[in-house]
């Protein structure tokens, strides 16, 4: 699955190396010509495809058992990356971004609360590890890292849809803009109750 | 070190047709137009429609609109030729062009004018005779085009058609043709818009010929349903064919950003068949000539495109561009 999922950041490396060097009339920006011309979402939208590609490769190492056990200053070292690149700039930028997106409001509305979802949950778990509350870290990580990777899925989903039913493109993108998050924070949501029964039962218990 | 940045970068670009298509290029035959300047373009007349029957020679001066046959020899030619293309129950076409014959001139027995065909205009100049019932026309083109022959028509005297046979001098796929052409003036109507009735389904016919070749070992009734799948696939156009008008009214981002590959590229040269445009491109044609109030009349419009229609051309491309580079790859466009 490892693997499987470095392919598709190598394939999101690929896609952000098009806006290398700096241009406003290249690939995606060709649907954004009316929007690229304010300086507000110049600076949103280099700052977030050149930040994001490194929170979603610092993040995949976090997951992964040995470098958290036996590296544990590469783990501190790449979660700190991964926590001031969301909070900072990916995340921020992705909230203006989303207010511009295409796909209308439909599309907006999502793309406003995946960002402040990605916030929250980044948040949350930084917080967390503050107070070294290691389970409730390890929860919101997998939440923000599952909403990173929606990256991934709405392209993903995009890819399949259009090869299948091959539906006019915003209709399509407005279903990718929900489904994209949402079933990677669903299947999140089923993995931390797998993980962590404790968490999910009554506040109660002592 | 170096090597293996080399490495990457090369391992870098061999991917990328995973995100894009690397070769996606929209035509466009109009704005592209490499045509030598073409000396003998007369123009056609816009004249109200003279629908007198032939009575004198005179009366055959002007415009004959219909299809330009190919002629079936025998009963077996009709039903599988293998030059007819077909794609599923319905979606066949035997070849047939719309033609455009202008006559333009009669002095004495000498006749001369040009015929517009598959994005093809040539001139011809002949002689006419007169019988008791009808006059006979043989007219011949140039000579130095591969697809120049000569004309052989009737008038019969007191009918509204004219009808008759062409030749090509040299060998070709397509020998000789048949027609029967009535009268029709060209006038520019900007608010033309598809005809449902007359619609053929806009099919990607060269495509279907070169990726789907048929299986040589397929029985009948599997090589009927093998057409009609994959013709399935090549139809992508929506109802918006029928309700965006790219000549009257400058399109802005939101009229154009749902809409699928095959509604750009029909609406874009939507604007070209109401200027009268004969297209070269073979599904283009056989789209628009299926349209009934549809003539091809220029082969290059470039001049008579107004500023809203130039606008919108851009931006139908701009779309189209897009659609083919990254619509079907792993990306957001
Ligand atoms: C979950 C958090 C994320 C949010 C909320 C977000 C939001 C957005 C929005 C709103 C757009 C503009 C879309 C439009 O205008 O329709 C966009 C574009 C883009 N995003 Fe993100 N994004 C996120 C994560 C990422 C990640 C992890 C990457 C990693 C590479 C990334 C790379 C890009 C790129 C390259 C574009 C430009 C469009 C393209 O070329 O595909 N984003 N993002």
């Amino acid at each position: 699955m490892g693997a499987g999922l470095l392919i598709f950041i190598y394939l999101l490396l690929l896609i952000s190396l098009q806006y290398i060097p700096l241009r406003n009339d290249v690939a995606f920006l060709i649907l954004k010509e009316n929007e690229i011309k304010n300086i507000h979402y110049q600076i949103a939208f280099f700052t977030h495809v050149y930040t994001s590609w490194f929170v979603i490769f610092f993040g995949f190492f976090q997951f992964w058992k040995t470098l958290r056990k036996g590296y544990k200053k590469l783990h501190l070292c790449f979660g700190y990356i991964y926590i001031s690149l969301i909070l900072c700039l990916a995340g921020p930028s992705g909230l203006v971004m989303s207010v511009y997106a295409n796909g209308g409001l439909i599309a907006k509305t999502s793309f406003i609360l995946l960002s402040i979802l990605w916030l929250y949950f980044t948040y949350k778990a930084y917080i967390a590890i503050r107070e070294k509350n290691f389970a409730l870290h390890e929860k919101y990580m997998l939440r923000s890292y599952a909403l990173t990777l929606s990256a991934v899925s709405l392209r993903l989903f995009k890819m399949i849809l259009a090869n299948t039913l091959q539906l006019p493109p915003m209709d399509m993108y407005k279903i990718v803009a929900w489904s994209s998050w949402i079933f990677n924070l669903i299947i999140a949501e089923i993995y931390i109750r797998r993980k962590f029964p404790e968490l999910t039962t009554s506040p109660t218990a002592p | 070190m170096r090597t293996i940045f080399i490495t990457f970068l090369l391992f870098c670009f061999s991917c990328n047709h995973l995100i894009k298509n690397e070769e996606a290029k929209v035509e466009d035959e109009v704005l592209n137009n490499t045509l030598e300047e073409n000396k003998n373009n007369t123009s056609i007349t816009e004249k109200p429609l003279n629908i007198k029957p032939i009575n004198k020679a005179g009366d055959i001066i002007g415009n004959w609109v219909g299809w330009f046959r190919k002629k079936e020899n025998s009963e077996k030619d009709y039903y599988e030729d293998k030059r007819d293309i077909h794609a599923g129950e319905g979606f066949g076409w035997g070849r047939e062009n719309k033609i455009c014959l202008v006559i333009e001139k009669i002095e004495g027995d000498n006749v001369s004018g040009h015929s517009v065909v598959a994005g093809n205009q040539r001139v011809f100049k002949g002689k006419i005779s007169e019988s008791d019932t009808s006059f006979l026309i043989i007219a011949n083109e140039p000579g130095d085009n591969k697809y120049d022959g000569t004309f052989n028509f009737y008038a019969n005297k007191g009918d509204f058609s004219i009808n008759g046979k062409w030749k090509a001098f040299k060998k070709i796929e397509i020998q000789e043709r048949e027609y029967k052409l009535s009268r029709k003036n060209f006038i520019y109507n900007s608010a033309q818009q598809l005809s449902k009735e007359s619609y053929k389904r806009y099919i990607d016919w060269e495509k279907g010929e070169k990726e789907y070749k048929k299986p040589k070992n397929l029985t009948e009734e599997e090589g009927e349903e093998f057409f009609r799948e994959t013709s399935e696939e090549f139809v992508s156009a929506t109802e918006k064919i029928y309700e965006i008008n790219a000549s009257t009214a400058e399109l802005t981002k939101a009229d154009v950003e749902n809409l699928t590959k095959g509604d750009l590229l029909i609406i874009r040269n939507m604007i070209y068949a109401r200027h009268g445009y004969s297209f070269k491109n073979r599904p283009l044609r056989v789209f628009f000539d299926a349209q009934e109030w549809y003539i091809p009349v220029h082969t290059d419009i470039k001049k008579d495109l107004t500023e809203i229609e130039k606008k919108n051309i851009q931006l139908l491309l701009k779309y189209e561009k897009n659609a083919k580079e990254y619509y079907d790859y792993f990306g957001r466009g």
